[in-house]
Order: structure tokens, then sequence, then C-alpha cells
């Protein structure tokens, strides 16, 4: 009996495991050039809508918080080994202005020495208070309240406040200091 | 200056940068301490290292416009190279490291960071670039990124097409590891592609032979042996074939086309009997496997050369109906991708939390093409497309929610403006009423007169109003005509008057002095506070000459800012569609090509099925 089949060659499904054709590669470089030319683009974009961006920031903080009035808070910590900080609740004048709850990302990155600013607002010129509460999980995993206070006076220009959390080796106790940015 | 500790320098972030995000938080722990003096640049790490890059950027640039790194300035124009190497902004990043990092960086940091942007343009097809950042590149990197460095720089070269080179390479490379493993099977592959079959089979059959201690090499071994034995089988030697092929693991990812491949080469040896075992092995494996797709066409080949003609019928007719409900699920799938919804379904499963070079797509959203567009994932060309078209709706996002934000300034300076014109006239109205020259002058009087009852000893000039009106009384009775009368009642009056007027001028004489000095020191204060008044008034009057400065200084940067937005949005969205339009165009050609060979295989399907019948017709003729 004759052989009952195709006349063409086997199938053969070679392509996926290993192309044979120069077209592939050729396929391959026509997509890396028109991959290319828009990531060029998208680059060039990253770039406008980045500096866009920096200058509405700028707008924004010179238009609700103008030099002269500004006043902003940091909060840094340093070690932290006895403080696993929760939330910072910051009183000024006996008015609360902030009340930030931090996340594990950010305790995190306080944690390898970023800074957050906490608050920005305005103050007239003359003196002021900061009450600032802290909340977490003192030594011991145990909750952990504590405040600090500081009075200031708030002149012409911007004002920094740094509200630096700390570790009081000695006392084997977290520190919580309010100091000037200066 | 009160330091503050990050714990890392900022040469370090860099170096931070150039790692792969599980070795920077070990890397962290090890670093040593560096002191934070501006506050900003604190802020940019709080950032940095929540790998929110986007905003670390922006309040980077906004802080180096300001002048407000004075202290970091070096520091932050390096990591904000870094930072931009992580957004994914490459171009940018190499402008800055071409500046900077010959001069301010150690060499292991700096060798690091070109190898890292190396990487980075290879995975985005930038060869020449790629190049030359690993030219950079002057001394050994750390023993864990060297292998990677040489298995990028052969991958190059194997890119470019320089094979000689390739092989030179890799022929001398020291280590055996999984690098030089990909580095060797990439290279066997581009050797077969270019046709240099022997060449390539000593490489593969290498690396098809080696000892795997682990799954990755387990994995290299299994597609070399693949790959060496469809080579064989392209180049006519399907007895060479069969060992590789038979090496290949029979549960791994690759078994189905090992399979397929050893059926074919006892086929090709006219042992259709032997080729059917591998080959129905298949049958039963998932039909979107183009191996198992292949199964359904060359069992019944075998079963008619074998002359079970209706059994091969059968199987024929099950392909084609297999491959035609196949195909018209293909055509489905491409339809919806052509909607656009299948970009729309990766980045709902994705949310926007983070960007840039460090986001990578590991799942698949659920949908009917999801199935067919897996290993379109492993490829840099679809990766990369990705992430740019989630960049960039990341950053349509951030002009939309500024595009509020600037109609809430718009209105906010409005209405500033507003209650300022209507305060101005009250303001100037009261101003223009208080005679600030007048009061001065008055207290320049009012010191002559002061220092005149101070020579004088005026203690009367001092006195209260009750001792005043007292002093007035004494004057009015010592005045009487009455009292000058020479009889003893008036001598007494006389005396007690006298009396009266002595002790009030001694009380007087008594206060002199204390209220000399508290009638100074309100007229200092007041002096004092004129002096404020005049300043603050000075104040005013700049505020008022400069407030319609500021105004129009406001109103010019919203107003060009919105239509800075407007652009970008619209070349946004451009660049959205044109990498929705590229990301669209690899999946639906990847998958018109598993439809293609559907088809084709569906039309050598329903011809043998034809031949089998003309057979049979003519079989039947025949006999009758």
């Amino acid at each position: 009996m004759a052989p009952v089949h195709a006349e063409d060659p086997a199938p053969m499904d070679t392509d996926s495991v290993v192309a044979m054709s120069q077209s592939a590669d050729e396929d391959a470089a026509q997509e890396r050039a028109q991959f290319r030319s828009l990531d060029e683009d998208v680059q060039s974009l990253k770039k406008e809508v980045l500096d866009l961006n920096r200058d509405l920031f700028l707008l924004e903080e010179e238009l609700l918080f103008p030099a002269n009035s500004q006043v902003a808070f940091f909060i840094s910590m340093d070690v932290g080994e006895y403080f696993d900080l929760d939330s910072v609740n910051l009183k000024i004048d006996g008015k609360e202005v902030s009340n930030y709850l931090y996340t594990e990302r950010e305790v995190g990155a306080l944690l390898r020495g970023g800074v957050h600013r906490v608050h920005m607002g305005n103050l007239k010129t003359g003196d002021h208070e900061l009450i600032a509460i802290f909340t977490g999980k003192g030594p011991h995993v145990r909750d952990y309240r504590r405040g600090a206070t500081m009075s200031f006076n708030k002149g012409i220009g911007a004002k920094y406040l740094e509200l630096e959390i700390s570790d009081r080796v000695k006392k084997q106790q977290p520190e919580f200091v309010i100091k000037e940015w200066e | 200056m009160i330091a503050r500790l990050a714990k890392l320098v900022t040469l370090w972030v860099l170096s931070a940068v150039a790692l792969l995000p599980q070795q920077t938080q070990a890397a962290s722990e090890k670093s040593e301490g560096t002191v934070v003096k501006d506050a900003q640049y604190g802020e940019v790490l709080f950032y940095f290292y929540q790998g929110e890059y986007f905003p670390a950027i922006v309040r980077l640039l906004a802080a180096q416009e300001k002048n407000q790194l004075e202290n970091h300035v070096n520091e932050s124009e390096l990591l904000l190279g870094g930072l931009y190497l992580s957004y994914g902004h490459h171009l940018y990043a190499a402008e800055i490291f071409e500046r900077l990092l010959a001069d301010n960086v150690e060499p292991e940091i700096r060798d690091r960071t070109w190898f890292f942007l190396s990487k980075i343009w290879h995975q985005r097809g930038y060869l020449t670039e790629s190049q030359d950042a690993l030219n950079n590149i002057q001394g050994e990197l750390p023993k864990v990124l060297e292998s990677e460095r040489q298995m990028l720089q052969a991958q190059i070269l194997i890119d470019e097409r320089q094979y000689e080179q390739a092989i030179a390479m890799l022929q001398a490379w020291k280590g055996k590891n999984e690098w030089a493993s990909y580095a060797k099977f990439n290279l066997g592959v581009a050797m077969v592609r270019s046709g240099r079959v022997d060449a390539a089979a000593k490489i593969l059959d290498d690396l098809g032979n080696l000892d795997p201690y682990n799954e990755e090499l387990s994995s290299i071994r299994d597609k070399a042996n693949l790959a060496l034995g469809y080579a064989y089988l392209q180049d006519g030697q399907p007895i060479a074939a069969k060992a590789p092929l038979q090496r290949v693991r029979l549960e791994g990812p690759f078994s189905n086309k090992a399979l397929l491949g050893v059926g074919w080469a006892d086929a090709e040896k006219d042992n259709f009997r032997r080729a059917l075992v591998p080959w129905m092995e298949l049958r039963n494996r998932d039909l979107l496997d183009s191996a198992v797709q292949e199964s359904m066409l060359a069992i019944p080949f075998a079963m008619a050369k074998l002359d079970s003609i209706s059994q091969a019928a059968d199987h024929y007719l099950n392909a084609v109906e297999a491959f035609y409900e196949e195909a018209n699920r293909i055509d489905r799938t491409i339809e919806h991708i052509e909607t656009g919804a299948l970009l729309d379904d990766f980045l709902d499963e994705d949310p926007l939390e983070t960007t840039g070079w460090y986001w990578k797509l590991d799942d698949l959203p659920e949908g009917p093409e999801s199935r067919y567009l897996f290993h379109l994932l492993a490829t840099h060309s679809f990766q990369e497309g990705l992430k740019n078209y989630r960049d960039l709706n990341y950053l349509r996002r951030n002009l939309e929610d500024w595009q509020k934000n600037i109609g809430v300034y718009r209105n906010m300076l409005d209405t500033r403006e507003l209650a300022y014109n209507e305060r101005l006239p009250r303001i100037e109205d009261s101003l223009e009423r208080a005679d600030l020259d007048g009061m001065v002058s008055r207290k320049l009087d009012f010191d002559a007169r002061l220092n005149s009852i101070e020579q004088s000893g005026d203690s009367l000039a001092l006195a209260d109003q009750r001792e005043f009106e007292l002093w007035g009384e004494i004057i009015t009775l010592e005045r009487n005509p009455a009292l000058a009368a020479d009889i003893p009642e008036a001598q007494e009056v006389r005396d007690k008057i006298r009396l009266l007027k002595g002790v009030l001028q001694w009380d007087l004489d008594k206060e002199f002095k204390s209220r000399l000095w508290k009638i100074r020191k309100d007229v200092q204060d007041t002096g004092q506070a004129l002096v404020e008044t005049r300043r603050s008034r000075r104040n005013v009057d700049e505020t008022m000459r400069n407030e319609p400065l500021t105004f129009d200084g406001f109103n010019a940067r919203v107003d060009g800012l919105n239509p800075r937005i407007d652009a970008l949005k619209i070349d946004v969205d451009d660049a959205m569609g044109r990498q929705r339009a590229f990301l669209q165009s690899i999946a639906v050609e990847e998958l018109r090509a598993q439809q293609q060979r559907l088809n084709t295989y569906s039309v050598q399907a329903r011809f043998a099925l034809a031949a089998i019948y003309d057979l049979s017709a003519t079989v039947g003729d025949a006999s009758q």
C-alpha cells in the first residue's frame, strides 16, 4: 500500500527552539529599533514631567507657605533601638496641626537616615509653643507615649524645627528632643 | 550645625542603587554613618529608601533649584544620578555619571554603577551604549557580579553577531557557574542560527552533559539538549539527535518538545512504531503547547505509515476539530487585545505604587489571552515596554492630579487678589490718616520738655491729676484775700496751707526722679514703637508696591503651567498610544504566529485526510 501522508515535509516545530532564519534576527533588530525609538521618547517625556513637577512643587510651596511665614517640622531618628514609632501628634500654641501615622516602610526609611517633613504651615512672627506627642512601642515592646515641648520664636524668614528620636543607651530608653534646624 | 546621622553615605546610596533591592537592605545594615546636614537632603532620602523614586527626584530637583542643598552639592548630584537610574531614567543618569563618577566615587562603586547601567541598556536594546558602559569598568567587579558582567559582554557580542569574539571570550571563561552556562547556551543557539551547527554542537553538547546541582542548571541543560537535538534534526542527522533529546527531563518544561523530537528522530529512520511511543504520550497534554498540537498530526501520520488507515483518519478528524476550536479562541483573544483591554488588565492587576526599573510583572492577569502569552513575558521587549507603558500611565495620572491643583491655585490666587484689592483702599485711607511724622515730632517735643523739667527740677510738672488739683486748690486758698487779714484765725489757716503745700511739695520732690525715669522710659518705649511702626509702614509700603508684582508673578507661573500640562498630556497620551500599539503588535504577532501554525497544521490534516479518503475510494473501487 502506498504511504498515506502529505507530500510536504513532515511538520516540525523547530521555530520555538532554534530560530532558523536570518529573518528572526532581523525582526529582533527591527523590534529593538522600534522599542528604542519609543523608549527615547518616554525618557524625554519623563524628563519634561519631572521638570514640570519641580516647578509645580515650588509654586505650591511658595503659594501656600510664603517664605516669611513658613514653618516646617521634620522627624528624624537616630538608632531607634528602644522605640518603634507609630505616630506623631503636633500642637502649635495649643492647636492640633498634625497627627501622622507611620507605616512600617516609612519607619524603615527614618531608621536608615531619611528625614520626614511631618508638617508645614504658616505662623506669625513672635513666640510660639510646640508640643509633640510620640506614640509607639518602647523597651520590652510596651506601649509608649511621650511628649516633648519647645518654645520658639518665629522671625521673618522660614523656620525649620527638628523632632529627633534617639536612644539614651545608659537608661535604655528612647529620647525625644526638639531643636531648631540651623 | 546639628548633625543627623543617616545610616549610609551618599556614595553608598549610589552603590545601593547599583544593587538588587534585596541586596540594598543587606548592604544598608553594614554601611557607615554620614551626616545629613540639609533637611531637604534627608527628605529626599526618606522617599528614596521607600522606593518612591519619582517624589524623591522631584524634591531633589526643587531643593537644588532653591539652593537648599549647600552641604551636599556633589552628593546630591550623584544621588540624583542614582535615583534616575532606579527610576529607569537611564539616559539622564548616564549624563550625570559621565560628569561625576570618575572623580567622586570609589572605583568599586563606580564600576558597579557602570555595570548596572550597562545591564539596563542591554535590556532596553541600547547595545552600543551598553558596550560603552561596560568599557568604562576599569577593575574587577565583586565575584557575584563579575560572572554576570562577562555574560553580559558575551551576550552583547552575540547580539551584534560577533560570534568569533564571543567564542573566544567564553572559551577563556574561568568560572563554571550558571552565568557561564547561560552565555554558552546563548552562543550555541546563535551559532545554530547562523548555520554553524558543528561548532555549536560542541558547545551545546558540553552543556547538555553537565551535572546540574540546581534547578537553573537543570533547565539550561534541558534547553541545550533540546536545541542540539533539533539542530541535528534540521541538519538531517536523526540518529545524532536522539541522544541529546533523550537527556531532557520527562517532567520538565521542555519535555513536550523533546518527546516530539525523539518521535521525529525515529520517524526519520522509518521506525514509526517507536515514534508513536513519545507522540502518544503527548496526546494527553495541554493542547496550547505547539509540540502537543504537532503530535496530533504526527500520530496519524505514523499510523498511516503503519497501515492503520481508519485510526489515522479518526485522529486527523480530531485534529482538524481541535485546531479549529483553538484557532477560534485565538481569534477572540486577538480581538480582545486589539480593543486595548490587555494593557488595562495588566495595569489593573498591579496598582501604581511603585515605578521605575525594579518593577517587574510576575503574574499574568486572569483572562483568555494570558494562557497564550506566557513566554512573551520573558522577553525584554515586552517587559521593558510594559514598564514604559506603566510609567507613562503614572505620568498621566500625575499630570491630571496637578491639573486639578492648578485650578485650585488659580481660585486661590483670584480670591487673594480680590481680597487684597478690596482691602487696599481702606488701608490706604488709614495710612493716610496716620500722621507718623507728626507723632515723631511730638515725641521729640516731649523729650525736650522732659529735659527742661529735669534741668529745672520742676516736680510739679510730673504731678498726677489729683496732686495737680490739690496744688491748684492750695494756691487758690493761698491767694484768698481773707487770709491776708492779720488775725489769729487767718494766721492759723495760712500755717495749715503752708504745711499742706510743704507736704505736697515734699511728696512731689520725693517722687520726681522715679517719675521722671518712668516717663522717660514710657517715652523711650513710645519712640521704639514709633521706630517699629515706621519700619512696618515701610514694609506695608513695600508690600503694597510689590504685591501687584507678586500677583503678576504667580499669575504668570500658574498661567504658564497649565498649557505645559496640557501639552504634556497630549504627548504622554500619544506616547502611550504608540507604546500600547507596540505591545499589542508584539502580542498579536505572537498570536498570529500561533494561529498561522494551527492553520498550517489544519491544512496538512485536511490534505492527509483527503488523501486517505482518496486511497480508500481507490481501494474500494479496485476491490469491486
